[in-house]
C-alpha cells in the first residue's frame, strides 16, 4: 500500500487539501499549482483516484445533486461531493485538464454559495485595481492580456475568480446598510491558463471595473444598460449545476455586481494604447478608492 | 449631530509612500497603510477643521461618492482609527499642542 | 503578502529610502574586541547637522530610522537628537550595550514611543561577555539595562555576535534572553575595520562549524527549506537585483558620509556639502549600485545559488568587484545546501578554502 500524499491549494482565499496515492500524479499536482499551495488549514478535502479513463474533454460536463452529496461527470472524470462535510472523492486519469476542471467546477459551487463566481474573463491589476475583460472565445481575453504594460499583474487570461470583499462581522454589523448596499467585489488570480499556458500571479484586488469586450475600428469605453450587463455576465459565467436554487442564487449575485461595479463596453483595436483607456477610466473612478478599503492593518511579528 | 474633531497621535510613526500614508504603532506592533483617501482625512486631521468639512473638501471634492455615504464612510474609519489609538478624537477643537 | 513587505518592495520599486542607518558616533565606552571602528572622534556632525538630516531624511520618505554607533548614549545631545526624530515621526530602532541605560533613561525612552533597542550580549556568562568588550562589570550593567528597558514596556532584543570566543555559549545567551523575557537575534556580523584591515576576521567562525550553526534547529527552525539545493533560476531572477543597498536603504557615518549600506564602504557623498536627495537620486555610485542585475554579475550569474544566495554586494566590494561573488556567502550557500557554488568551481574547489576572506552570517530564518 502507497502512502497518501496532500497538498493545500487555495485559490481565491479557498484552501482545498487535494490528496492522492499516486506519486506521479502528485507530482503533477505540485507542479501545476506550484504557485498556489498554502499553509493555511483547509477548509475542504478532496481525494483523487487515479484510474485509466477517456482523455480530456470540455463536453457533456454533468453536475447534479445525488441525495447529500453532488455528482459530477465528464468523459475524464467523475467525482463525489459532499458540501456539507466539505468532502469529495475524484476518479480522473492522471493530467492536468481534468484536475483543472474539477477544481474549476467544486469551486464554482464553493463560490455559488458565497456571492461570487467564475467568469470567462481575463483579469488583471493595474494601479491597484483589478480590471476583468470577459467576452466569448476570441472576444480578445487573451489579447487584452498579452498588451498589458509590464506594471500590470496579470490575474488570468481565461477563468476569472469573483467574490465579495469578506468583512469581519463586527464591522458590517456597525456599518449596516451602507456598507452592504455598495457591497466591493475582489478578483483573485488562478492557475487555470488559457492561450497564454501562463498561470495567473498568486494575488487579488478589489475590482474597479468589468469590460465587455468587442473589437472595434478604435478605442471606446461605453457604459451598457444594466439588463443587457446581467444578461452578458450570466452568459459568461462558468456553471454547470442542473439546480435551480442555485441558479436563482447565481442570478441575485449577478445582478448585486452590476449594481455595485461599474460595467463598460469596450471595444478595442488590438494595440498597447487600449490599456491608456483603461488606466483613464480607472482614475476618473476611483471607485475602490474610497474609504471602503481605506486602512490595511497587520499585527507585526516581532522582528 | 455635533460636529466631531480629529488629530493624529504624536505616539506613532508615519509617513507617505506613492501616495499612501505608513503608519506604526510601536506600543502594540501593528501596521497600518492607508489609502489615498484615508491619506487625505489624516492629513487633514489638524484638531481644529470639523470633520464634516474634511469630508466636504477632501472626499466629496475629489471623488465620485454620494454626501450622506461618504460622512457615514469617514466616521466609520475615524472610529477605527481611534480605537487603535493613532487618531484622537473630540466634539471640541484640540488645543494646539495636541496636533502637532 | 504582508502589507510591511508590500511596503519595502513599493519602495524598493520606486527608488525611495524607506530605511536609513544613522551612527552618530563612533566612539565607544566599550572595546569589543571584533569591532571594526576607528572610535576617535574625527569630527562629528554637530547637533544642528544631525537634526537638518533628518529633517532632509523625513522629505526624502524614510520611515525606517536605526540610530546607532559607536555607542550612541556618548553623544550627550542624544535624546535631543532623538526627541527631534520622533518629532519627525520615524519608526527609531536603537542599538546600543546599554551600559548607560538607567531608569530615568528607559523612561525617557519609553515616553519617545521609540519602536525597539537593540543590545549587544555576547554571552550569559559575565566573563565571557566582559572579555569580547574588554569593559569590566559591562555584563552586569548591561542586563541590568535589559531589565529596565522591558519593565519600562519597551521592545528589546538581545544580538549577539557569534565568533570563535563565544560560539559555546549560544545557547546559553537565548535561554538568557527567554529568561530576561526578551527577544533574541544573531547578529553574527564581523566585518573588517573600514580601512580594509582584515585581522579581525580571524575571529571568524571556520566553514566547517557553519555546518552545525545551519544544522541548529533552535537557530533554524525550517531546516529542509533552508538547506534545500537551489532551483535553477529563471529569467526573473537574472533580472533581479540584490539586496536594498542603495536602492532602498542606506547608511550615513557620523561624518556625514553616505553609503549603500553598513557594510558597503562605496563612497557616494556627504551631507555636509550636498544634499541627502541629491546624493540618493544623483550620485553616480548610487546610479551604478542600483543598476545592477543578477544577469551583470561576472561570476555569479552562472552560479545555481544565484536566486537564493545571500551575495552581500558590499562583501563584493570589499573583496574587491561590487560584481564579483562574495566569498563568504559562496561558503554559507555551499554549507546550507552541499552544492559546489559557480565561483568554487572556477577556482577549480570541490570545497570552500579554510581561509575565506570574510565571514559575514545572516540567519534571518532564526529570528522570524
Amino acid at each position: 500500500m502507497s502512502s497518501e500524499h496532500t497538498a493545500c491549494v487555495e485559490i481565491g482565499g479557498v484552501p482545498i487539501a487535494l490528496s492522492t496515492t499516486s506519486y506521479h500524479f502528485f507530482a503533477l499536482l505540485l507542479r501545476r499549482y506550484e504557485n498556489f499551495l498554502s499553509a493555511s488549514v483547509p477548509e475542504f478535502a478532496l481525494d483523487f483516484e487515479i484510474v485509466d479513463a477517456r482523455p480530456a474533454t470540455d463536453e457533456d460536463t454533468c453536475v447534479r445533486r445525488d441525495g447529500e452529496e453532488w455528482l459530477i461527470e465528464r468523459g475524464d472524470f467523475s467525482a463525489r461531493w459532499n458540501a456539507r462535510e466539505g468532502t469529495g472523492l475524484v476518479r480522473q486519469n492522471a493530467n492536468p485538464y481534468s484536475l483543472d476542471a474539477v477544481l474549476r467546477i467544486l469551486h464554482s459551487l464553493i463560490l455559488a454559495g458565497r456571492g461570487g463566481f467564475l467568469l470567462h474573463a481575463a483579469s488583471a491589476i493595474c494601479e491597484g485595481q483589478a480590471y476583468l475583460f470577459s467576452g466569448i472565445s476570441g472576444a480578445g481575453k487573451t489579447t487584452m492580456t498579452r498588451l498589458a504594460p509590464s506594471d500590470v499583474t496579470l490575474l488570468t487570461d481565461e477563468i476569472s475568480y469573483v467574490r465579495p470583499e469578506v468583512r469581519d462581522e463586527v464591522r458590517d454589523e456597525v456599518r449596516h446598510d451602507a456598507a452592504r448596499a455598495s457591497a466591493a467585489y475582489r478578483a483573485f488570480g488562478t492557475p487555470f491558463a488559457g492561450e497564454l499556458a501562463k498561470p495567473g500571479e498568486n494575488t487579488s484586488a478589489p475590482i474597479g471595473a468589468l469590460f465587455f469586450l468587442e473589437k472595434g475600428p478604435q478605442n471606446r469605453i461605453e457604459p451598457m444598460p444594466a439588463s443587457e450587463a446581467v444578461r452578458r455576465l450570466m452568459r459568461n459565467i462558468l456553471f454547470f449545476a442542473e439546480d435551480p436554487a442555485l441558479v436563482e442564487k447565481l442570478f441575485a449575485s449577478a445582478c448585486e455586481l452590476v449594481a455595485s461595479l461599474p460595467i463598460r463596453r469596450l471595444t478595442f483595436y488590438p494595440d498597447p494604447r487600449v490599456w491608456e483607456e483603461v488606466r483613464r477610466f480607472g482614475r476618473d473612478h476611483p471607485r475602490g478608492r474610497s474609504l471602503h478599503d481605506g486602512v490595511k492593518q497587520e499585527k507585526l511579528a516581532h522582528a | 449631530m455635533p460636529d466631531i474633531y480629529i488629530a493624529r497621535s504624536s505616539a506613532i510613526a508615519a509617513r507617505i509612500l506613492a501616495g499612501e500614508m505608513m503608519i506604526m504603532n510601536s506600543a502594540d506592533s501593528t501596521f497600518f497603510t492607508l489609502n489615498e483617501v484615508a491619506t487625505a482625512i489624516w492629513q487633514a486631521a489638524d484638531g481644529r477643521t470639523p470633520l464634516s468639512q474634511i469630508v466636504r473638501e477632501h472626499i466629496c471634492g475629489q471623488y465620485d461618492v454620494e454626501a450622506g455615504q461618504a460622512q457615514a464612510d469617514a466616521e466609520q474609519f475615524v472610529a477605527d482609527l481611534s480605537h487603535h489609538g493613532i487618531l484622537l478624537v473630540s466634539d471640541r477643537p484640540f488645543a494646539p499642542q495636541a496636533s502637532a | 503578502m504582508s502589507l510591511m513587505i508590500e511596503a519595502g518592495q513599493k519602495a524598493f520599486d520606486l527608488g525611495v529610502p524607506i530605511a536609513v542607518h544613522l551612527d552618530v558616533t563612533y566612539r565607544c565606552n566599550e572595546r569589543c574586541v571584533h569591532c571594526y571602528l576607528d572610535h576617535d572622534d574625527h569630527g562629528e556632525m554637530t547637533t544642528a547637522e544631525i537634526k537638518s538630516v533628518l529633517d532632509q531624511l523625513a522629505d526624502a520618505g524614510v520611515f525606517f530610522l536605526t540610530l546607532s554607533g559607536g555607542e550612541v548614549f556618548m553623544r550627550r545631545d542624544f535624546f535631543e537628537i532623538l526627541e527631534h526624530a520622533r518629532r519627525l515621526l520615524f519608526v527609531v530602532k536603537i542599538k546600543t550595550n546599554g551600559v548607560m541605560i538607567g531608569a530615568a533613561e528607559a523612561e525617557r525612552l519609553r515616553a519617545l514611543n521609540v519602536d525597539t533597542i537593540q543590545i549587544s550580549l555576547y554571552s550569559h556568562r559575565p566573563e565571557v561577555h566582559d572579555a569580547i568588550t574588554k569593559l569590566p562589570h559591562s555584563f552586569e550593567r548591561t542586563v541590568k539595562a535589559i531589565r529596565f528597558l522591558r519593565d519600562h514596556g519597551l521592545r528589546v532584543t538581545i544580538a549577539n555576535v557569534l565568533m570563535t570566543a563565544n560560539l559555546a555559549d549560544q545557547s546559553g545567551a537565548q535561554k538568557l534572553a527567554a529568561d530576561l523575557g526578551v527577544h533574541y537575534t544573531l547578529d553574527p556580523t564581523i566585518t573588517p575595520m573600514m580601512d580594509g584591515d582584515l585581522s579581525v576576521l580571524a575571529l571568524r567562525i571556520p566553514g566547517e562549524e557553519l555546518e552545525d550553526v545551519f544544522r541548529n534547529p533552535a537557530l533554524v527552525p525550517n531546516q529542509e527549506e533552508f538547506c534545500a539545493p537551489p532551483k535553477p533560476p529563471s529569467d526573473a531572477d537574472l533580472e533581479g537585483y540584490s539586496c536594498s543597498a542603495g536602492h532602498s536603504f542606506c547608511y550615513i557615518s557620523p561624518y556625514g558620509d553616505v553609503f549603500p549600506c553598513v557594510q558597503f564602504p562605496l563612497p557616494t557623498g556627504n551631507v555636509r556639502r550636498q544634499n541627502f536627495l541629491d546624493i540618493w537620486n544623483g550620485s553616480p555610485q548610487m546610479r551604478e549600485v542600483r543598476s545592477i542585475q543578477a544577469r551583470d554579475l561576472t561570476t555569479c550569474s552562472s552560479c545555481s545559488h544565484v536566486s537564493t544566495c545571500t551575495r552581500c554586494p558590499g562583501l563584493a566590494y570589499m573583496e574587491g568587484n561590487m560584481r564579483g561573488p562574495s566569498t563568504a556567502d559562496c561558503e554559507k550557500s555551499f554549507y546550507r545546501t552541499g552544492v559546489p557554488t559557480a565561483n568554487m568551481l572556477q577556482q577549480g574547489l570541490s570545497r570552500p578554502r579554510t581561509t575565506a576572506p570574510l565571514v559575514q552570517i545572516r540567519l534571518a530564518a532564526a529570528s522570524a
